[in-house]
């Protein structure tokens, strides 16, 4: 009977390319690796991933306007404001070809973003910055101004650093007491290389696109973290429920085999219909949250791909490692009987 | 057996009418990122003579900036505590941001000084003890120059300091300063007993809107410890709007892409699990609505993904009992093995995912706190919905016999008897119901 169970619906044979999926893992991994390591190096706040004003302080204002902006004005507002006494202003132009909310007219169709230090109870500075924007833009409105205090961004950036860290081992200590050690420490290597990779297509979003993570980013790892966990935890749990049954009759390369094929469909079609709704909340979903989707279906697809092809065979390569040191020589006996 | 089921069957349809009705009948509570408004935190600053920010020093802050939001004249605003020495301020609708900004920070010090006894020259103030505390009301008011004035009326206490002051200083000039600043100096021409006072901006006199704010600040009460915004977010009402639309049409799409998908990929379990996933809405919401949460983008947003996650269960037992059903068993065995065997799965993971949000609960911003708490209500409904109301669905429509019309599983005839079987315990044939 062990016959059927091991040898139905062979799709992929995850263990025999093993290396295959860890030399994959590691390209997905490497070129983020060194866009952090490069802004790291050349960002001016030193940190792996271009951090926004949550993390360092500032204040973004945001007008929209019902036309195209071209760069040279501005460059024109930049010399403005800055004549204006507002120092070092960062101009940014983003546009929106939402079609379905043009319908409604409701979306402003282009939206200038000025970015400038933190100004506590100093109010003139937002008075000027309006009063030179809506001088080349009458019909400009203010959209949305987000403002941080230096103090509170750095307090944020060590809490959301807790928040990881404390969820790391939260993950870690339930799944010691739920299934085995190792199978925890995979689990949450395996976590690790899924953030990373999310951390690495964001730094280098940040270099190309000049794509700077807020405190919600945090939140979408942190999600993406409980999420791919949750897809190597079925796939854990089916090897944990196979060696109960098949501990003797089969390996347990064999078992991991099977148990990755077995609940392969799952995991696809699970990603699928998160993938989906994100997908809509991409399209279709609110301007402020798009990065933050975006964390997400990147952090579920890589999760999805760690969870078949990178947890399962570590798991085996693990167990056949620490067999080998166990019990080399009785290995060596029965390789000679065969 | 079957009335059982029956009597879950009703209270199910029970507990979904009973969500409707909340859903009609309670408001919900949108966040400022939603209906537009400014949401502003103020901490509390120790100073010179602030050693450390006392509850007490923080209550009364509190009350003397609720009192200044008041006199925005807005409705529905916010003043808490949050943390130790900060407060929470929301104002909803705002129309002009920049005054309330500039209104709330402001320490709203009023200060009467007599002149440094100046024998080598030398210049200055000299604290009275007559200060704002002693003001019982203010009131904007024309001086017969046609300047605007701030007239002020004092207490009890402050009308005999008033008084005394104004006799010492009689053909000196006593001055008057505001938040630090010198508003005037008038020579004091008699003794003032009355209890009467006024402030003229000076030579050039005050504007109008400087002598409304001082009123205003002045009768709201100055700020018992000086407080500095270290937050500040403005959303637009069109940003606002806008943000509504676009949660409505992606979380539509979403949940009916969703939908559609579980329907072709696994049939009529599939159409089950739709069913269960428009329970699941409603039940949601309905706890949205009596917590209550306040809907935030990044809320719904979780409650999005949340979907995601509740129709995962529903695939993992589908799943499992397409296995079971192809290993040659009944129906009913299979639908409660497949149930049986996918809950360690499901309650693990979902567990790791409500360790997950706990963390972002209580560390997290309060955009963040938005998410992980409609995340957290979703994985826990989802349990419910996911598992108990599926089972109970699939049982009542599908009975106890052979699988008859193995197409409503989307699996085929040929498939079946060939597929992976576990050797059961004796404890769990008795629960899964199978009879050898």
């Amino acid at each position: 009977m062990s016959e059927t169970v091991l040898h139905q619906h062979k799709w992929i044979d995850v263990v025999k390319y093993r290396w295959v999926w860890f030399g994959l893992s590691l390209l997905l991994i490497l070129p983020g690796f060194f866009a952090m390591g490069y802004l790291v190096l050349n960002s001016p706040q030193h940190m792996p991933v271009k951090v926004g004003i949550d993390f360092t302080g500032g204040t973004i204002t945001q007008y929209s306007v019902k036309k195209d902006v071209a760069n040279s004005e501005v460059a024109s507002l930049r010399n403005n404001l800055t004549k204006a006494g507002i120092e070092n202003p960062v101009i940014q132009v983003l546009k929106s070809n939402n079609t379905i909310s043009k319908a409604e007219n409701v979306e402003p169709s282009t939206v200038i973003s000025v970015k400038t230090a933190f100004k506590s109870n100093d109010v003139t500075a937002e008075q000027k910055i309006s009063d030179v924007v809506k001088a080349d833009y009458p019909e400009a409105e203010l959209v949305q101004v987000s403002s941080i205090g230096p103090s509170l961004g750095k307090e944020l950036f060590i809490n959301s650093m807790y928040a990881l860290a404390l969820a790391f081992l939260g993950i870690v200590v339930y799944l010691s007491f739920r299934f085995q050690v190792d199978y925890a420490v995979i689990a949450l290597i395996s976590l690790a290389h899924d953030a990373l990779f999310v951390l690495g297509f964001f730094a280098i979003l940040g270099i190309f696109f000049d794509v700077h993570i807020d405190a919600l980013f945090i939140t979408a790892v942190l999600t993406v973290i409980g999420f791919s966990n949750h897809d190597t935890i079925v796939v854990f749990d089916r090897i944990r429920e196979n060696s109960r049954f098949l501990a003797k009759k089969a390996s347990f390369p064999e078992i991991v085999n099977a148990s990755v094929n077995q609940t392969l469909a799952r995991s696809i079609n699970t990603s699928l219909t998160t993938l989906i709704t994100l997908l809509a909340l991409y399209l279709f979903g609110g301007e402020t949250t798009k990065d933050f989707v975006l964390a997400m279906i990147v952090g579920i697809a890589i999760g999805t791909y760690s969870s078949i092809f990178f947890a399962s065979t570590l798991l085996d390569w693990w167990r056949e490692r620490k067999d080998s040191q166990k019990g080399s020589a009785s290995r060596q006996s029965e390789a000679l009987k065969v | 057996m079957k009335n059982k089921k029956l009597l879950m069957f009703w209270m199910i349809i029970a507990l979904a009418i009973a969500a409707i009705v909340v859903i009609v009948k309670m408001p919900t509570k949108l966040g400022l990122d939603l209906v537009g408004g400014s949401r502003i935190v103020l901490e509390a600053q120790t100073t010179d003579t602030i050693a450390k920010i006392t509850p007490d020093m923080m209550s009364s802050l509190q009350f003397a900036i609720e009192n200044r939001v008041n006199a925005l004249g807005v409705a529905e605003t916010v003043v808490q505590q949050t943390g130790e020495k900060r407060l929470l301020v929301e104002i909803p609708n705002i129309s002009d941001p920049a005054k309330a900004k500039e209104f709330l920070g402001e320490t709203a010090e009023l200060e009467f000084k007599k002149p440094l006894d100046n024998q080598y020259g030398a210049t200055g103030w000299l604290p009275t003890g007559l200060t704002g505390k002693d003001v019982r009301k203010a009131l904007i008011s024309t001086n017969p120059g046609g300047q605007w004035v701030v007239a002020l009326e004092f207490n009890d206490k402050g009308t005999k300091k008033f008084g005394e002051l104004t006799q010492q200083l009689v053909g000196k000039p006593m001055a008057i300063f505001f938040n630090g600043e010198l508003q005037s100096a008038p020579v004091i021409q008699e003794p003032i007993l009355g209890g009467h006072a006024q402030i003229s901006g000076g030579d050039s006199g005050f504007a109008y809107e400087e002598a409304k704010k001082m009123v205003d600040l002045l009768n709201a009460g100055a700020l018992p410890v000086p407080a500095k915004i270290i937050e500040e977010s403005l959303v637009g009402p069109t940003l606002g709007a806008d943000s509504i639309s676009k949660s409505k049409t992606a979380g539509v799409i979403g949940i009916g892409l969703v939908m559609i998908f579980m329907l072709l990929y696994y049939r009529l379990p599939g159409f089950i699990a739709d069913i269960a996933l428009i329970i699941y809405s409603l039940l949601v919401f309905a706890v949205f609505k009596i917590v209550p949460v306040t809907l935030t983008l990044a809320g719904i947003a979780g409650f999005i993904l949340s979907i995601g996650m509740a129709v995962d269960a529903n695939i993992l037992i589908f799943e499992r009992t397409k296995e079971e059903l192809k290993a040659g068993r009944t129906l009913f065995t299979a639908i409660n093995a497949g149930f049986d065997r996918a809950f360690t799965s499901i309650f693990d993971s979902n567990m790791t995912t409500i360790i997950t949000c706990v963390i972002l609960y209580f560390l997290g911003t309060s955009i963040v706190k938005g998410f992980a708490l409609t995340l957290i209500i979703g994985v826990v409904i989802s349990m419910f919905t996911a598992i108990t109301v599926t089972k109970n669905f699939m049982h009542l429509l599908f009975g106890a016999g052979q699988l008859k019309h193995p197409g409503w599983f989307g699996i085929k005839q040929s498939e079946i008897g060939k597929a992976y079987e576990a050797k059961e315990t004796k404890k769990e044939k008795a629960k899964f119901g199978i009879l050898d």
